[in-house]
Protein backbone atom coordinates (compact mmCIF):
# COMPACT_ATOMS: atom_id res chain seq x y z
CA UNK A 1 0.00 0.00 0.00
CA UNK A 2 2.89 2.25 1.21
CA UNK A 3 6.12 2.10 -0.38
CA UNK A 4 9.32 4.34 0.75
CA UNK A 5 11.96 3.69 -0.95
CA UNK A 6 15.55 5.31 -0.03
CA UNK A 7 13.30 8.48 0.92
CA UNK A 8 15.42 11.66 2.06
CA UNK A 9 14.14 15.14 2.82
CA UNK A 10 16.68 18.13 2.99
CA UNK A 11 15.08 21.49 4.88
CA UNK A 12 17.01 24.09 3.55
CA UNK A 13 19.50 25.37 4.39
CA UNK A 14 20.41 22.03 5.30
CA UNK A 15 18.04 20.28 7.60
CA UNK A 16 18.17 16.51 6.81
CA UNK A 17 14.97 15.74 8.51
CA UNK A 18 14.70 12.39 6.81
CA UNK A 19 17.67 10.18 5.67
CA UNK A 20 17.26 7.77 3.60
CA UNK A 21 14.07 5.18 4.80
CA UNK A 22 12.69 2.31 3.52
CA UNK A 23 9.64 1.13 4.69
CA UNK A 24 6.98 -1.14 3.51
CA UNK A 25 3.31 -1.05 4.96
CA UNK A 26 0.85 -3.54 3.31
CA UNK A 27 -2.81 -2.88 2.89
CA UNK A 28 -5.13 -3.34 6.26
CA UNK A 29 -1.73 -3.02 8.20
CA UNK A 30 -1.66 -0.83 11.28
CA UNK A 31 1.46 0.60 12.28
CA UNK A 32 2.79 2.69 14.96
CA UNK A 33 5.48 5.23 14.27
CA UNK A 34 7.45 6.73 17.17
CA UNK A 35 10.10 8.32 18.20
CA UNK A 36 11.47 11.72 19.75
CA UNK A 37 10.93 15.14 18.66
CA UNK A 38 12.46 16.45 15.78
CA UNK A 39 13.36 12.92 14.44
CA UNK A 40 10.95 13.33 11.30
CA UNK A 41 7.83 11.70 11.79
CA UNK A 42 5.47 14.78 11.05
CA UNK A 43 8.12 14.97 7.55
CA UNK A 44 6.94 11.57 6.85
CA UNK A 45 3.79 12.22 6.92
CA UNK A 46 3.85 14.94 4.84
CA UNK A 47 5.80 13.88 2.14
CA UNK A 48 2.57 10.72 1.87
CA UNK A 49 0.60 13.40 1.40
CA UNK A 50 2.29 15.67 -1.29
CA UNK A 51 2.65 18.62 1.64
CA UNK A 52 6.27 18.12 0.98
CA UNK A 53 8.19 16.88 -1.75
CA UNK A 54 11.26 14.14 -0.70
CA UNK A 55 15.17 15.25 -1.83
CA UNK A 56 15.48 12.08 -3.34
CA UNK A 57 13.96 8.45 -3.46
CA UNK A 58 11.06 7.13 -4.36
CA UNK A 59 7.50 6.80 -2.94
CA UNK A 60 4.53 4.88 -4.15
CA UNK A 61 1.18 4.67 -2.72
CA UNK A 62 -1.02 1.54 -3.99
CA UNK A 63 0.47 1.45 -6.63
CA UNK A 64 0.78 5.06 -7.88
CA UNK A 65 4.42 7.12 -7.93
CA UNK A 66 3.39 10.33 -6.50
CA UNK A 67 7.32 11.45 -5.88
CA UNK A 68 6.85 13.77 -7.87
CA UNK A 69 3.35 14.26 -8.17
CA UNK A 70 2.41 17.61 -9.49
CA UNK A 71 -0.01 19.93 -7.81
CA UNK A 72 -3.20 19.61 -9.97
CA UNK A 73 -2.89 15.72 -8.94
CA UNK A 74 -2.49 16.28 -5.36
CA UNK A 75 -5.90 16.81 -4.45
CA UNK A 76 -6.77 13.23 -5.96
CA UNK A 77 -3.93 11.73 -3.87
CA UNK A 78 -5.78 13.34 -0.38
CA UNK A 79 -9.04 12.07 -1.48
CA UNK A 80 -7.79 8.62 -0.87
CA UNK A 81 -5.70 9.56 2.28
CA UNK A 82 -7.29 10.41 5.72
CA UNK A 83 -5.10 12.85 7.65
CA UNK A 84 -5.85 13.45 11.19
CA UNK A 85 -3.85 16.07 12.95
CA UNK A 86 -2.99 17.63 16.24
CA UNK A 87 -3.39 21.11 15.28
CA UNK A 88 -5.61 20.70 12.62
CA UNK A 89 -8.93 22.07 14.13
CA UNK A 90 -12.68 22.03 13.03
CA UNK A 91 -13.92 25.02 12.40
CA UNK A 92 -15.58 27.18 15.15
CA UNK A 93 -18.97 28.49 13.69
CA UNK A 94 -20.01 25.67 11.98
CA UNK A 95 -22.01 22.59 13.76
CA UNK A 96 -20.52 19.22 13.71
CA UNK A 97 -22.56 18.06 10.84
CA UNK A 98 -21.73 21.50 8.85
CA UNK A 99 -17.95 20.85 9.79
CA UNK A 100 -18.12 17.24 8.18
CA UNK A 101 -20.19 18.42 5.59
CA UNK A 102 -17.32 20.94 4.66
CA UNK A 103 -14.74 18.07 3.36
CA UNK A 104 -17.58 17.14 0.95
CA UNK A 105 -18.89 20.54 -0.62
CA UNK A 106 -15.69 22.07 -1.15
CA UNK A 107 -14.69 18.31 -3.19
CA UNK A 108 -17.83 19.34 -5.47
CA UNK A 109 -19.93 16.84 -3.80
CA UNK A 110 -23.89 16.70 -4.03
CA UNK A 111 -26.24 17.84 -1.31
CA UNK A 112 -27.86 14.55 -1.57
CA UNK A 113 -24.73 12.65 -1.03
CA UNK A 114 -23.86 14.47 1.84
CA UNK A 115 -26.60 13.97 3.61
CA UNK A 116 -25.73 10.41 3.38
CA UNK A 117 -22.38 10.32 4.21
CA UNK A 118 -22.10 12.63 6.90
CA UNK A 119 -24.07 11.12 9.83
CA UNK A 120 -22.91 7.62 8.45
CA UNK A 121 -19.07 8.95 9.17
CA UNK A 122 -20.17 10.57 12.40
CA UNK A 123 -22.17 7.34 13.83
CA UNK A 124 -18.88 5.37 12.62
CA UNK A 125 -17.33 7.73 15.77
CA UNK A 126 -20.03 7.60 17.78
CA UNK A 127 -21.28 10.88 17.59
CA UNK A 128 -24.24 10.67 15.33
CA UNK A 129 -26.28 12.15 18.17
CA UNK A 130 -24.52 15.19 18.84
CA UNK A 131 -24.58 16.35 14.85
CA UNK A 132 -26.22 19.81 15.54
CA UNK A 133 -23.46 20.66 18.24
CA UNK A 134 -20.76 23.34 17.67
CA UNK A 135 -17.05 22.59 18.50
CA UNK A 136 -16.79 24.45 22.15
CA UNK A 137 -20.16 22.49 22.85
CA UNK A 138 -17.95 19.18 23.00
CA UNK A 139 -15.12 17.47 24.48
CA UNK A 140 -11.48 17.58 23.26
CA UNK A 141 -11.99 13.96 22.91
CA UNK A 142 -15.00 14.16 20.64
CA UNK A 143 -13.84 17.29 18.76
CA UNK A 144 -10.78 14.87 17.23
CA UNK A 145 -13.18 11.82 16.63
CA UNK A 146 -15.25 14.47 14.80
CA UNK A 147 -11.69 15.44 13.03
CA UNK A 148 -11.21 11.19 12.51
CA UNK A 149 -14.75 11.27 11.33
CA UNK A 150 -13.61 14.25 8.36
CA UNK A 151 -10.98 12.69 7.31
CA UNK A 152 -13.10 9.72 6.56
CA UNK A 153 -15.59 10.68 4.23
CA UNK A 154 -13.76 9.99 1.20
CA UNK A 155 -13.98 6.44 2.09
CA UNK A 156 -9.83 6.68 2.19
CA UNK A 157 -7.70 3.85 1.98
CA UNK A 158 -5.43 5.06 4.56
CA UNK A 159 -5.66 7.39 7.28
CA UNK A 160 -2.64 8.98 8.87
CA UNK A 161 -2.80 10.28 11.98
CA UNK A 162 0.43 12.63 13.52
CA UNK A 163 0.20 12.50 17.37
CA UNK A 164 -3.96 12.81 17.50
CA UNK A 165 -4.16 11.97 20.89
CA UNK A 166 -1.62 14.40 22.01
CA UNK A 167 -3.66 17.10 23.83
CA UNK A 168 -6.27 14.38 25.38
CA UNK A 169 -6.36 13.19 28.81
CA UNK A 170 -5.45 9.17 29.09
CA UNK A 171 -9.07 8.17 28.74
CA UNK A 172 -9.83 10.00 25.93
CA UNK A 173 -7.05 9.14 24.36
CA UNK A 174 -7.71 5.34 24.39
CA UNK A 175 -10.54 5.91 23.39
CA UNK A 176 -9.21 7.38 20.17
CA UNK A 177 -6.74 4.53 19.81
CA UNK A 178 -9.47 2.45 19.88
CA UNK A 179 -11.60 4.09 17.51
CA UNK A 180 -8.47 3.72 15.42
CA UNK A 181 -8.42 0.30 15.94
CA UNK A 182 -12.39 -0.29 14.89
CA UNK A 183 -11.73 1.36 11.57
CA UNK A 184 -8.70 -0.50 11.10
CA UNK A 185 -11.19 -3.49 11.26
CA UNK A 186 -12.77 -2.17 7.91
CA UNK A 187 -9.67 -2.53 5.93
CA UNK A 188 -8.43 0.98 6.11
CA UNK A 189 -4.49 1.13 6.43
CA UNK A 190 -3.74 3.39 10.02
CA UNK A 191 -0.60 4.66 10.24
CA UNK A 192 -0.37 6.26 13.85
CA UNK A 193 2.53 9.24 14.63
CA UNK A 194 2.29 8.80 18.65
CA UNK A 195 4.33 9.49 21.49
CA UNK A 196 1.68 7.28 23.93
CA UNK A 197 3.47 4.64 25.26
CA UNK A 198 0.79 2.92 27.13
CA UNK A 199 -1.31 2.73 23.84
CA UNK A 200 1.49 1.32 21.63
CA UNK A 201 2.46 -0.76 24.22
CA UNK A 202 -1.17 -2.15 24.39
CA UNK A 203 -1.66 -2.35 20.43
CA UNK A 204 0.71 -5.19 19.80
CA UNK A 205 1.05 -3.84 16.39
CA UNK A 206 3.69 -2.96 14.34
CA UNK A 207 6.29 -0.25 15.55
CA UNK A 208 8.65 2.00 13.60
CA UNK A 209 11.12 3.40 15.60
CA UNK A 210 12.57 6.70 13.97
CA UNK A 211 15.94 8.21 14.92
CA UNK A 212 17.46 11.57 13.94
CA UNK A 213 15.72 10.75 10.40
CA UNK A 214 16.36 7.52 10.08
CA UNK A 215 14.91 3.99 10.74
CA UNK A 216 16.14 2.64 13.69
CA UNK A 217 13.45 -0.25 14.95
CA UNK A 218 10.48 -2.02 13.10
CA UNK A 219 9.15 -4.85 15.10
CA UNK A 220 5.96 -6.69 13.85
CA UNK A 221 4.80 -6.71 17.82
CA UNK A 222 6.70 -3.97 19.19
CA UNK A 223 6.97 -2.02 21.94
CA UNK A 224 7.66 1.62 22.70
CA UNK A 225 11.22 1.59 23.81
CA UNK A 226 13.16 4.55 23.70
CA UNK B 1 -21.42 19.41 -10.64
CA UNK B 2 -19.55 21.74 -11.90
CA UNK B 3 -22.67 24.30 -11.20
CA UNK B 4 -22.00 23.51 -8.17
CA UNK B 5 -19.15 23.90 -7.02
CA UNK B 6 -19.44 27.16 -8.78
CA UNK B 7 -22.44 28.06 -6.29
CA UNK B 8 -20.25 27.26 -3.79
CA UNK B 9 -17.56 29.47 -4.36
CA UNK B 10 -19.72 32.37 -5.24
CA UNK B 11 -21.61 32.11 -1.46
CA UNK B 12 -18.10 31.50 0.06
CA UNK B 13 -16.99 34.42 -1.65
CA UNK B 14 -19.92 36.45 -0.36
CA UNK B 15 -18.91 35.48 3.08
CA UNK B 16 -14.85 36.98 2.23
CA UNK B 17 -16.48 39.99 1.70
CA UNK B 18 -19.02 39.97 4.66
CA UNK B 19 -16.76 39.08 7.03
CA UNK B 20 -14.12 41.65 6.35
CA UNK B 21 -16.78 44.18 5.61
CA UNK B 22 -15.04 47.25 6.91
CA UNK B 23 -11.55 46.44 4.59
CA UNK B 24 -14.15 45.56 1.69
CA UNK B 25 -16.03 48.73 1.96
CA UNK B 26 -12.70 50.73 1.85
CA UNK B 27 -11.47 49.01 -1.10
CA UNK B 28 -14.40 49.61 -2.94
CA UNK B 29 -14.49 53.23 -2.05
CA UNK B 30 -10.77 53.74 -3.37
CA UNK B 31 -11.93 52.00 -5.98
CA UNK B 32 -14.87 54.20 -6.83
CA UNK B 33 -12.24 57.42 -6.20
CA UNK B 34 -10.03 56.03 -8.78
CA UNK B 35 -12.59 55.64 -10.62
CA UNK B 36 -13.75 59.40 -10.31
CA UNK B 37 -10.44 60.77 -11.05
CA UNK B 38 -9.92 58.54 -14.44
CA UNK B 39 -13.64 59.95 -15.70
CA UNK B 40 -12.91 63.33 -14.29
CA UNK B 41 -10.07 63.54 -16.94
CA UNK B 42 -12.49 62.16 -19.60
CA UNK B 43 -15.03 65.39 -18.87
CA UNK B 44 -12.36 67.86 -18.22
CA UNK B 45 -10.57 66.15 -21.70
CA UNK B 46 -14.76 66.74 -23.26
CA UNK B 47 -15.47 69.86 -21.76
CA UNK B 48 -11.85 71.25 -23.10
CA UNK B 49 -12.05 69.72 -26.81
CA UNK B 50 -15.26 71.20 -27.28
CA UNK B 51 -14.15 74.59 -25.89
CA UNK B 52 -11.29 74.90 -28.53
CA UNK B 53 -13.89 73.45 -31.00
CA UNK B 54 -16.10 76.57 -30.45
CA UNK B 55 -12.88 78.90 -30.44
CA UNK B 56 -11.79 77.46 -33.97
CA UNK B 57 -15.68 77.96 -35.68
CA UNK B 58 -15.59 81.45 -33.92
CA UNK B 59 -12.08 82.56 -35.16
CA UNK B 60 -12.54 83.67 -39.29
CA UNK B 61 -9.38 85.67 -39.63
CA UNK B 62 -10.47 88.83 -41.04
CA UNK B 63 -7.88 91.18 -43.12
CA UNK B 64 -8.90 94.69 -43.04
CA UNK B 65 -8.76 97.02 -46.27
CA UNK B 66 -8.39 100.45 -46.71
CA UNK B 67 -11.48 102.62 -46.42
CA UNK B 68 -11.00 103.25 -50.14
CA UNK B 69 -10.56 99.98 -51.50
CA UNK B 70 -11.84 99.69 -55.19
CA UNK B 71 -14.50 97.02 -55.65
CA UNK B 72 -12.04 95.18 -58.45
CA UNK B 73 -8.57 94.60 -56.23
CA UNK B 74 -10.68 93.58 -53.55
CA UNK B 75 -12.39 90.85 -55.52
CA UNK B 76 -8.82 89.83 -57.56
CA UNK B 77 -7.49 89.58 -53.61
CA UNK B 78 -10.06 88.12 -52.91
CA UNK B 79 -9.15 85.34 -55.18
CA UNK B 80 -5.62 85.26 -54.55
CA UNK B 81 -6.55 84.47 -51.11
CA UNK B 82 -8.98 81.49 -52.01
CA UNK B 83 -6.28 80.07 -54.28
CA UNK B 84 -4.70 79.65 -51.03
CA UNK B 85 -4.67 75.44 -49.79
CA UNK B 86 -5.15 76.38 -46.69
CA UNK B 87 -8.40 78.42 -46.96
CA UNK B 88 -12.06 77.11 -47.38
CA UNK B 89 -13.72 80.03 -47.62
CA UNK B 90 -13.28 83.88 -48.28
CA UNK B 91 -16.08 86.38 -48.62
CA UNK B 92 -15.83 89.97 -49.04
CA UNK B 93 -17.49 92.38 -46.33
CA UNK B 94 -18.53 95.74 -48.24
CA UNK B 95 -18.32 98.72 -46.13
CA UNK B 96 -22.44 99.09 -46.03
CA UNK B 97 -22.51 95.53 -45.15
CA UNK B 98 -20.29 95.75 -41.99
CA UNK B 99 -22.50 98.78 -41.20
CA UNK B 100 -25.44 96.56 -41.74
CA UNK B 101 -24.15 93.91 -38.88
CA UNK B 102 -22.39 96.73 -36.82
CA UNK B 103 -26.22 98.31 -36.65
CA UNK B 104 -27.58 94.41 -35.90
CA UNK B 105 -24.79 93.23 -33.69
CA UNK B 106 -25.26 96.46 -31.27
CA UNK B 107 -29.41 96.80 -31.81
CA UNK B 108 -29.56 96.66 -28.09
CA UNK B 109 -27.21 99.49 -26.95
CA UNK B 110 -28.51 102.64 -27.79
CA UNK B 111 -25.18 104.37 -26.80
CA UNK B 112 -23.53 102.61 -29.64
CA UNK B 113 -25.59 103.69 -32.20
CA UNK B 114 -26.08 107.30 -30.73
CA UNK B 115 -22.48 107.82 -31.42
CA UNK B 116 -22.42 106.21 -35.16
CA UNK B 117 -25.27 108.46 -35.75
CA UNK B 118 -23.40 111.70 -34.52
CA UNK B 119 -20.49 110.85 -36.51
CA UNK B 120 -22.27 111.37 -39.69
CA UNK B 121 -20.75 108.58 -41.61
CA UNK B 122 -19.64 105.13 -42.05
CA UNK B 123 -16.50 104.27 -40.29
CA UNK B 124 -16.41 101.02 -41.00
CA UNK B 125 -14.04 99.59 -43.40
CA UNK B 126 -14.55 96.94 -45.97
CA UNK B 127 -13.21 93.33 -44.88
CA UNK B 128 -11.97 90.27 -46.34
CA UNK B 129 -13.49 87.36 -44.07
CA UNK B 130 -11.40 84.05 -44.37
CA UNK B 131 -12.92 80.71 -42.91
CA UNK B 132 -9.28 78.27 -42.40
CA UNK B 133 -9.76 75.19 -44.19
CA UNK B 134 -9.01 73.15 -41.00
CA UNK B 135 -8.78 74.91 -37.64
CA UNK B 136 -5.42 73.21 -36.52
CA UNK B 137 -3.21 74.68 -39.40
CA UNK B 138 -4.49 77.91 -37.91
CA UNK B 139 -0.46 78.72 -38.21
CA UNK B 140 0.13 77.93 -41.63
CA UNK B 141 -2.37 79.93 -42.75
CA UNK B 142 -1.20 83.16 -41.18
CA UNK B 143 1.86 81.99 -42.42
CA UNK B 144 0.50 82.43 -45.65
CA UNK B 145 -1.66 85.47 -45.37
CA UNK B 146 1.51 87.58 -43.97
CA UNK B 147 3.04 86.48 -47.42
CA UNK B 148 0.70 87.92 -49.37
CA UNK B 149 1.36 92.08 -50.03
CA UNK B 150 -1.20 94.13 -51.54
CA UNK B 151 -1.54 97.71 -50.40
CA UNK B 152 -5.22 97.35 -50.58
CA UNK B 153 -4.95 95.99 -47.03
CA UNK B 154 -5.06 98.17 -44.25
CA UNK B 155 -4.23 95.53 -41.47
CA UNK B 156 -3.98 92.17 -40.50
CA UNK B 157 -4.19 91.91 -36.82
CA UNK B 158 -4.84 88.21 -35.79
CA UNK B 159 -2.13 87.40 -32.72
CA UNK B 160 -4.75 87.71 -30.43
CA UNK B 161 -6.43 84.92 -31.52
CA UNK B 162 -3.51 82.65 -31.61
CA UNK B 163 -2.24 83.72 -27.72
CA UNK B 164 -5.64 82.34 -26.78
CA UNK B 165 -5.72 79.03 -28.85
CA UNK B 166 -2.30 78.46 -27.05
CA UNK B 167 -3.98 79.51 -23.49
CA UNK B 168 -6.63 77.00 -23.81
CA UNK B 169 -4.40 74.25 -25.23
CA UNK B 170 -1.66 74.80 -22.41
CA UNK B 171 -4.30 74.87 -19.73
CA UNK B 172 -6.20 71.80 -21.19
CA UNK B 173 -2.76 70.27 -21.64
CA UNK B 174 -2.14 70.85 -18.13
CA UNK B 175 -5.21 69.82 -16.49
CA UNK B 176 -4.79 66.52 -18.38
CA UNK B 177 -1.39 66.08 -17.18
CA UNK B 178 -2.63 66.63 -13.87
CA UNK B 179 -5.26 63.81 -13.97
CA UNK B 180 -3.29 61.39 -15.88
CA UNK B 181 -1.14 61.34 -12.79
CA UNK B 182 -3.98 61.28 -10.53
CA UNK B 183 -5.71 58.59 -11.57
CA UNK B 184 -2.37 56.54 -11.93
CA UNK B 185 -2.12 56.87 -8.18
CA UNK B 186 -5.49 56.06 -7.70
CA UNK B 187 -4.69 53.02 -9.91
CA UNK B 188 -1.72 52.21 -7.72
CA UNK B 189 -3.43 52.53 -4.45
CA UNK B 190 -6.45 50.12 -5.92
CA UNK B 191 -3.81 47.91 -6.33
CA UNK B 192 -2.77 47.75 -3.53
CA UNK B 193 -5.40 47.71 -1.50
CA UNK B 194 -6.95 45.14 -3.31
CA UNK B 195 -3.98 42.65 -3.30
CA UNK B 196 -4.26 43.40 0.93
CA UNK B 197 -7.84 43.01 1.11
CA UNK B 198 -7.13 39.21 -0.33
CA UNK B 199 -4.64 38.91 1.86
CA UNK B 200 -6.55 39.84 4.87
CA UNK B 201 -9.46 37.79 3.35
CA UNK B 202 -7.13 34.60 2.43
CA UNK B 203 -5.78 35.70 6.46
CA UNK B 204 -8.90 35.42 7.90
CA UNK B 205 -9.77 32.41 6.32
CA UNK B 206 -6.44 30.39 6.90
CA UNK B 207 -7.71 27.54 8.69
CA UNK B 208 -10.78 26.80 6.25
CA UNK B 209 -7.85 27.25 3.91
CA UNK B 210 -5.85 24.63 5.54
CA UNK B 211 -8.52 22.19 5.68
CA UNK B 212 -9.61 22.69 2.25
CA UNK B 213 -6.27 21.78 0.93
CA UNK B 214 -5.95 18.35 3.62
CA UNK B 215 -9.42 17.05 2.34
CA UNK B 216 -8.47 17.21 -1.20
CA UNK B 217 -10.11 20.45 -2.48
CA UNK B 218 -8.96 21.26 -5.83
CA UNK B 219 -6.84 24.42 -6.14
CA UNK B 220 -8.97 26.09 -8.34
CA UNK B 221 -11.93 25.65 -5.38
CA UNK B 222 -9.51 26.83 -3.09
CA UNK B 223 -8.98 30.27 -5.02
CA UNK B 224 -11.63 30.99 -6.90
CA UNK B 225 -14.05 32.63 -4.30
CA UNK B 226 -11.00 34.86 -3.83
CA UNK B 227 -10.96 35.69 -7.67
CA UNK B 228 -14.75 36.46 -7.61
CA UNK B 229 -14.69 38.65 -4.48
CA UNK B 230 -11.95 40.56 -6.60
CA UNK B 231 -14.97 40.27 -9.38
CA UNK B 232 -17.56 41.71 -7.31
CA UNK B 233 -15.94 44.31 -6.08
CA UNK B 234 -14.99 45.94 -9.50
CA UNK B 235 -18.65 45.17 -10.09
CA UNK B 236 -19.55 47.46 -7.10
CA UNK B 237 -16.97 50.03 -7.97
CA UNK B 238 -18.35 50.12 -11.48
CA UNK B 239 -21.87 50.13 -10.62
CA UNK B 240 -21.53 52.97 -8.12
CA UNK B 241 -19.30 54.67 -10.26
CA UNK B 242 -21.88 54.89 -12.24
CA UNK B 243 -24.59 56.36 -10.40
CA UNK B 244 -21.68 58.92 -8.90
CA UNK B 245 -20.98 60.16 -11.88
CA UNK B 246 -24.27 60.32 -13.63
CA UNK B 247 -25.46 62.28 -10.37
CA UNK B 248 -22.30 64.70 -10.37
CA UNK B 249 -22.96 65.06 -14.21
CA UNK B 250 -26.52 66.50 -13.81
CA UNK B 251 -24.99 69.13 -11.28
CA UNK B 252 -22.53 69.98 -13.06
CA UNK B 253 -24.98 70.31 -16.54
CA UNK B 254 -26.26 73.83 -15.88
CA UNK B 255 -23.22 75.11 -14.54
CA UNK B 256 -21.80 74.04 -18.28
CA UNK B 257 -24.63 75.52 -19.89
CA UNK B 258 -24.38 79.05 -18.68
CA UNK B 259 -21.23 78.76 -19.34
CA UNK B 260 -20.83 78.22 -22.67
CA UNK B 261 -24.32 80.06 -23.47
CA UNK B 262 -24.98 79.10 -27.22
CA UNK B 263 -22.37 75.87 -27.89
CA UNK B 264 -23.84 72.16 -28.02
CA UNK B 265 -22.20 70.90 -24.99
CA UNK B 266 -24.30 68.06 -23.39
CA UNK B 267 -21.72 65.53 -21.09
CA UNK B 268 -24.81 63.59 -19.96
CA UNK B 269 -25.88 62.93 -23.61
CA UNK B 270 -22.10 62.62 -24.39
CA UNK B 271 -21.83 59.72 -21.57
CA UNK B 272 -25.32 58.40 -22.26
CA UNK B 273 -24.27 58.01 -26.48
CA UNK B 274 -20.69 56.59 -24.87
CA UNK B 275 -21.99 54.68 -22.16
CA UNK B 276 -20.96 51.30 -23.31
CA UNK B 277 -17.87 52.33 -24.17
CA UNK B 278 -16.52 54.44 -21.10
CA UNK B 279 -17.86 51.96 -18.64
CA UNK B 280 -17.26 48.78 -20.68
CA UNK B 281 -13.86 49.86 -20.82
CA UNK B 282 -13.69 51.21 -17.46
CA UNK B 283 -15.01 47.80 -16.16
CA UNK B 284 -12.74 45.56 -18.11
CA UNK B 285 -9.48 47.53 -16.71
CA UNK B 286 -10.48 47.54 -13.29
CA UNK B 287 -11.23 43.67 -13.41
CA UNK B 288 -7.80 43.45 -14.93
CA UNK B 289 -6.24 45.46 -12.32
CA UNK B 290 -8.01 43.15 -9.41
CA UNK B 291 -8.07 40.01 -10.98
CA UNK B 292 -4.32 40.43 -11.25
CA UNK B 293 -4.43 41.76 -7.78
CA UNK B 294 -5.61 39.05 -6.52
CA UNK B 295 -4.35 36.45 -8.42
CA UNK B 296 -0.83 37.87 -7.33
CA UNK B 297 -2.13 37.50 -3.09
CA UNK B 298 -3.66 34.11 -4.04
CA UNK B 299 -0.77 32.98 -5.54
CA UNK B 300 1.63 34.17 -2.57
CA UNK B 301 -0.25 33.33 0.46
CA UNK B 302 -3.01 30.78 -0.13
CA UNK B 303 -0.16 28.43 0.38
CA UNK B 304 -1.08 27.52 3.59
N1 LIG C 1 9.38 23.52 7.24
C1 LIG C 1 10.56 23.21 7.81
N2 LIG C 1 11.65 23.92 7.49
C2 LIG C 1 12.85 23.63 8.04
N3 LIG C 1 13.04 22.64 8.91
C3 LIG C 1 12.00 21.89 9.29
C4 LIG C 1 10.70 22.14 8.76
N4 LIG C 1 9.83 21.25 9.30
C5 LIG C 1 10.57 20.48 10.12
N5 LIG C 1 11.86 20.87 10.12
C6 LIG C 1 12.97 20.23 10.86
O1 LIG C 1 13.02 18.89 10.46
C7 LIG C 1 13.26 18.06 11.56
C8 LIG C 1 12.16 17.04 11.71
O2 LIG C 1 10.95 17.70 12.06
P1 LIG C 1 9.58 16.94 12.25
O3 LIG C 1 9.35 16.11 11.06
O4 LIG C 1 8.54 17.94 12.60
O5 LIG C 1 9.86 16.02 13.51
P2 LIG C 1 8.86 15.27 14.51
O6 LIG C 1 7.50 15.30 13.90
O7 LIG C 1 9.42 13.91 14.62
O8 LIG C 1 8.93 15.99 15.80
C9 LIG C 1 13.40 18.97 12.76
O9 LIG C 1 14.78 19.20 12.97
C10 LIG C 1 12.71 20.22 12.33
O10 LIG C 1 13.29 21.34 12.95
MG1 LIG D 1 5.65 16.05 14.73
Amino acid sequence: MIKLINISKIYPPNIAALRKINLHIKPGEFVSIVGQSGTGKTTLVKTLIGEEKVSGGKIIIGGWDITNIGRREVPFLRRQIGVVFQDFKLLDKKTLFENVAFALQVCGQTAKKIRNIVPHVLKIVGLEGKMKRYPYEISGGEQQRVVIARALVHRPKILLADEPTGNLDSINAEEIIELLQKINKFGTTIVLVTHNREAVNRLRKRVITLDKGTVSGDQAVGKYIL
Amino acid sequence: MFLLSFFRVIKFSFQDIGRNIWLSVITITILILALFSVNMLLTVNMISNSAIEAVKEKIDVILYLKEDAEEDKAAALKIKISNLSQVKEVSYISKAEALKSFKLKHRDNPEILEALRELGKNPLTPSLVIKPQNADDYQALMDSLSGIDDDIIESRNFDDHKSMLEKINSITDKISEVGVFISFIFVLITLLLVYNSIRVAIYTHRREIKIMRLVGASNWFIRAPFLFSSIIYTLAGILSIIIIYYFFLSLLQPYLETFFIGYDINLLTYFKDNFVFIFGLQFIISLIVNVVASLFAVGKYSKV
